[in-house]
This record gives structure tokens, C-alpha cells and sequence, in this order.
């Protein structure tokens, strides 16, 4: 269906989420790549040496989760903005963070709506952070403070009109 | 009449590298393009490549562009020349120029013709409207030239280029309502269509554009829905407002030159169409005629690089230069081609390829 | 497509050549771009048939049912784009007439 509709299913998502004991821990990157295309920024991108990319980069990446830290690095440097980064660590609230390249950008602070994977407005998400550097060239890295049960299903979000 | 040793002709990411890559092995290289300046479509790309770090991947195509320019402007062997367009190639092998609107005749011991694509134009009513643009144009509007070409719209083909100019769009600010394909399936890759839809703009594969609506400019667009044998059916239709309809149905290789020059041509349409012949070290069936990028077979703008230093390693080796690495280099950029191909994602264009090299 | 609503869609927008006169000269003999060009300047103007030229062999395989692989493909003739005369007359010759070497 991702074929035609361009929205990743519940079957694809399933394949690339950690287990909820390894998001508890502490924040994660989620992949979700599901095509075989030649690319492989994610695997070289890592600090960590977390992602796999095997010989050949047509393959689909592999992550370490016992690894990975949750930087986001990897997250800035995937040309598909198809890496995110997720934190259940806290008991009544989860962060996600997502690749953001639309201007004007939020501000601490500021209440947006969280958005998922089918364009579907979810709700509203508080954003805890913007980061911009200059290594993350022009793709910001946002961090959405949401409700727990959104974690693996806010992917987007949009400005409210003020 | 001038005499050179390389011609470069086409400053786009295969002709960029065509003439790197020769001028770094020590090569005289003029580099000619037709446009005011260089970089063809890499200057248009906002996103960041894909590929592997020997073709930049993770840094945006404008930023690629400008790096090998940079490399190219600072090399004493390199002549670069804008406003310069090839007229023509002549049997003793000379190049006619309209040379910043000066005829010129280039003599070149080996050319390299990196001349591209152009876009595919699609039939439906009304299609010669005003605000019915090809994806190209919407680019150069937005991205050369800072103008936002409208305010809602249709993209019509979701390959890579249709999603590519979707997202660009969006961050321009502009609306898109809807972004169609004929095909069952989404042509480019998923990624860039799950960053798309998750920003809300529906994709509907298996429907077309009939109709452009609107009396002295464009206000909308009749789509269909299309069976399984890619015909219309009927009751289907609906309307979508849109102040523009963007084409981005696909690309045919700008193979002009090699038509001209009497290049050995076969169609092939994995390649997008007619192709010209050439062996494994992308020199045609006329001798000294090198060919590299898109204009060999449509594909991405990695491959074209790579397929430009093949390219201008080859026409510079035959011209002695480049010592003792060459084979090395060349097996070296062999591979990275392979590797680009190798996936799913490049069945068609190994398809295509088989055929060009069978006989 | 065979139906009739894209009668008057053009084909060549340079020179304004609709779909339905194309098929008129196509059921009429004239089933190669050449032919074509020659009695209605289809592929003649300034874009010289970067557009059309794949809408025209479209037409021609749908309309005589022989594939575009096998479609007769014209002559492509320099000068490729349009230059002015000025800069061709203005060009150096040396005694021969032949271009002057720089």
C-alpha cells in the first residue's frame, strides 16, 4: 500500500519500532525506510557506528539499538527525512524528533499540531526544542513534546496560524 | 577556428564532471554551455542527494554544483564558457558555436556531449494554456529566480521529479492539491512521497489530467480515474481548483547533437527513448564522440556524475593522459555505477542497458 | 485515445497545429514526422519539436498502428537552434574562405 498511497502501514512500522522497553530506556532512532534505494548518508552519518548498511547500499539500513544514542544526527542527514528519533523515557509524556524544512520555523515553547503519517491532524504537541547548526545544513531538528500513545505516530506538524 | 583537445559539451552534473575529471588527469578542457551558467538541473535540486559519499550524498544538488564549479573555475586548464550553444558537428569533426552570439568553429581532438534531457508534454484539452507548466519551469521560477509561480498546484506524475517540485513547492509556500500518476504505483522513491503525504497533499495513482479548466489562464483541472489498461473511466471525473497545472511526466534524452553528428541510435524505452550507441567506455559509434548523463539514458543526477568522470577519464586516457591509475580509476568508477544500479530501484535502467550493450 | 475530445488540443504549440489536422494529413498518406513537417511546419519553430516531437510519433503509432521503435525519425540538420545571419556573416575567413585559425 506505501506504493500507492506514499503512507507507510501498520505492518511496515511494526518491522522498524524498537521495543517499548528499549524506548523506556531512553530516546532511539527509528528508520522508516522500507524501499531498497542506493543511499547510505544514515550508516556514515552515525557517531556511533550504529547503522548498517552492509556491502551493498541498495540494502536497507540496520540499526543497533543497543547502540544508538538518540543524538539525531543520522536523523539530519537522511536525504528521505525518514529517520526519527523517539523517547519514551518519561512516564507521562513522550518526545519525538523530527526533521523539519519549512519556514518560518516554531519557537520553544510554542503549542503546534502534531501530525502523522496519513496528514491526519492528531492533536496539539509543545515544542521543547529547534536545533540548527551549521553541520545540520538547513534541515532543523525539532523536538515535539507529545502524549505517550502518539510516539510512534506523530511524523509531522504544522504552525498554527497566529 | 579554434583547435582544442577536449570539448565538454553541456555544464550540467555529467558535463561538469566530464570536464573535471579529464582536466584533473591534465587535459585541455573547454567546457561550453549553452545556458548564462553552469550546473543544469543540480542548481534547482534544494534536496539532498542520495548515493553513496563518492557522489555527495546528504548534500544538497545546488551545493554540489556549486563545489565542482568552484574546483572546475580554479583549474589553469580549464576554459569555461557560458552563453555558448553547439550548433552543430561536421564530418572532419569540427563544432559550430553561437559563442555569446559569435559563430565560431572548435576543432576538438575528443568531445564529450553531456547535452541532458528535456521534459516529456502530455495530451489533454486545453494543455496549451497559460499556467500549464512543465516541472522544469516551476523549478527555474522558484529556485533561479525567486518567483512563486502560484498559489494552488495540480502536480501531474509522481515520479521523482513530481515529488521533488511538490516538497519545493510547499516550502515555497504554495498549495499543492493533489499530485496524480497514471501508473499503479508510486514511480519515485517512497521516502520522498512519505514526506509529501505526511504533509497532507494526497497522491492518486491510476488518474490522469483530461481537461484544463479555466477561459484565458488556468483555474482548475478535470482528472479521471483510469483502469487497468490506462483507460479514462467513465463517470469518474471530478474538478480541483488550482491556479497551475505542473507536468512532470517524465523526460526525453536531448539527443539532437548526436542525430546530427551521425551517432549510431537505438531506442530503447527503459533509457527514455532514443539513445545513442556507444561501448562500455561511452564513446559512440563516431570516433572521438564521448557520451555521458541523461542524454545516454534517464536516470539520477549521481549517475550522470559518475557516468561523466567515466567519461572524461576515458576521452582523456586516449589522449595519453593519466599515467597508470587510469585502469584503476576506471574499474574504480565502474564500480560505483554498479552499485548506484544495482537495486530494485534500478531494474529499468539494467534492463535498458542490456539492450544498448547486446549486439 | 481515439475518441474525439482532444481534436482541438495542440500538438505543436510553435506553429499551432491541432491534434485533429495532424490526423487529417496522417489518414491521408503522410505517416512520417518529415512528411508532416514539411506540409504543416509541425517541429519547425523556435523549440524545434523538443515538445511535439514525441506527441507527433504518438500519433502517427496510434493512428497506423506501427510503433514508435520502428517510426521513421527526420533528418536533424545544423545549425541545431537559431542563430542570427549577422554572426555568420561577421565570421573571420582566411584566403581560402575557410574559418580563420586563432
Amino acid at each position: 500500500m506505501l506504493h500507492v498511497t506514499g503512507i507507510p502501514t501498520k505492518e511496515d512500522v511494526a518491522k522498524v519500532t524498537p521495543s517499548l522497553e528499549r524506548l523506556q530506556k531512553g530516546p532511539c532512532a527509528v528508520i522508516e525506510c522500507f524501499q531498497k534505494i542506493p543511499c547510505n548518508p544514515c550508516a556514515t552519518s552515525c557517531p556511533f557506528g550504529a547503522i548498517e548498511r552492509g556491502n551493498d547500499i541498495n540494502e536497507l539500513p540496520v540499526i543497533d539499538w543497543e547502540v544508538c544514542t538518540g543524538c539525531g544526527i543520522c536523523v539530519v542527514n537522511c536525504p528521505g527525512l525518514a529517520i526519527f528519533v523517539v523517547d519514551m523515557s518519561q512516564p507521562d509524556r513522550a518526545a519525538v524528533k523530527l526533521p523539519y524544512e519549512f519556514l518560518p520555523l516554531p519557537k520553544v515553547g510554542d503549542v503546534v499540531t502534531a501530525i502523522g503519517r496519513d496528514g491526519v491532524p492528531l492533536g496539539d504537541a509543545k515544542v521543547l526544542k529547534v536545533q540548527d547548526n551549521k553541520a545540520y545544513d538547513r534541515t532543523r531538528l525539532v523536538w515535539l513534546e507529545v502524549q505517550r500513545d502518539w510516539a510512534m505516530e506523530v511524523r509531522h506538524f504544522s504552525r498554527k496560524e497566529s | 577556428m579554434e583547435r582544442k583537445e577536449i570539448v565538454v559539451v553541456g555544464g550540467g552534473p555529467a558535463g561538469l564532471c566530464a570536464a573535471l575529471q579529464a582536466a584533473r588527469m591534465g587535459a585541455q578542457v573547454t567546457l561550453l554551455e549553452g545556458d548564462d551558467r553552469l550546473g543544469g538541473q543540480l542548481v534547482k535540486q534544494t534536496h539532498m542527494f542520495f548515493g553513496s559519499q563518492k557522489q555527495h550524498a546528504g548534500t544538497r544538488g545546488v551545493d554540489i554544483s556549486t563545489m565542482l564549479v568552484k574546483e572546475l573555475e580554479q583549474m589553469p586548464n580549464v576554459e569555461i564558457r557560458t552563453n555558448a550553444m553547439v550548433l552543430g558537428r561536421y564530418e572532419d569533426g569540427a563544432l559550430t558555436v553561437d559563442d555569446n552570439d559569435q559563430f565560431k568553429v572548435i576543432y576538438p581532438k575528443k568531445a564529450v556531449f553531456a547535452t541532458g534531457a528535456s521534459e516529456k508534454m502530455l495530451m489533454f484539452a486545453n494543455n496549451d494554456m497559460p499556467g500549464v507548466y512543465g516541472a522544469g519551469a516551476v523549478q527555474t521560477l522558484m529556485n533561479v529566480y525567486g518567483v512563486k509561480p502560484a498559489d494552488r498546484v495540480l502536480m501531474v506524475g509522481a515520479g521523482n521529479i513530481g515529488l521533488i517540485v511538490s516538497y519545493q513547492l510547499m516550502q515555497a509556500g504554495v498549495q499543492v492539491a493533489a499530485i496524480l500518476d497514471a501508473g499503479p504505483r508510486i514511480g519515485g522513491y517512497l521516502v520522498h512521497a512519505a514526506k509529501i503525504r505526511r504533509a497532507g497533499v494526497p497522491i492518486l495513482t491510476r488518474h490522469s489530467i483530461k481537461e484544463a479548466v479555466g477561459t484565458d489562464r488556468v483555474t482548475g483541472a478535470v482528472i479521471v480515474q483510469l483502469d487497468e489498461k490506462w483507460q479514462a473511466i467513465p463517470g469518474t471525473e471530478q474538478t480541483i481548483a488550482c491556479d497551475a497545472i505542473c507536468l512532470a511526466v517524465g523526460l526525453s534524452p536531448f539527443a539532437d547533437l548526436f542525430w546530427q553528428a551521425g551517432c549510431d541510435m537505438k531506442f530503447i524505452p527503459e533509457l527514455g527513448g532514443h539513445v545513442p550507441a556507444r561501448g562500455q567506455d561511452m564513446q559512440t559509434s563516431v570516433e572521438g564522440i564521448y557520451v555521458a548523463g541523461d542524454v545516454g539514458g534517464i536516470e539520477e543526477a549521481s549517475s550522470a556524475m559518475v557516468e561523466g568522470y567515466l567519461a572524461g577519464l576515458n576521452a582523456a586516457s586516449a589522449l595519453g593522459y593519466g599515467g597508470e591509475t587510469v585502469q584503476t580509476q576506471r574499474t574504480e568508477l565502474e564500480t560505483q555505477l554498479n552499485d548506484l544500479r544495482s537495486g530494485p530501484v534500478g531494474e529499468k535502467i539494467r534492463a535498458g542497458l542490456a539492450k544498448l550493450y547486446a549486439e | 485515445m481515439s475518441n474525439h475530445e482532444y481534436d482541438n488540443t495542440i500538438i505543436c504549440r510553435c506553429e499551432d497545429i491541432s491534434r485533429a489536422e495532424l490526423h487529417k494529413w496522417i489518414d491521408q498518406g503522410l505517416t512520417t514526422v518529415d512528411e508532416l513537417k514539411r506540409l504543416t511546419r509541425a517541429t519547425m519553430g523556435p523549440c524545434q519539436g523538443r515538445t511535439c516531437r514525441q506527441l507527433i510519433l504518438q500519433e502517427i503509432a496510434s493512428r497506423t498502428g506501427v510503433p514508435i521503435s520502428e517510426a521513421k525519425i527526420p533528418t536533424y540538420r545544423q545549425p541545431l537552434r537559431g542563430i542570427t545571419l549577422g554572426a555568420i556573416a561577421d565570421m573571420k575567413l582566411d584566403e581560402e574562405g575557410k574559418p580563420h585559425e586563432e
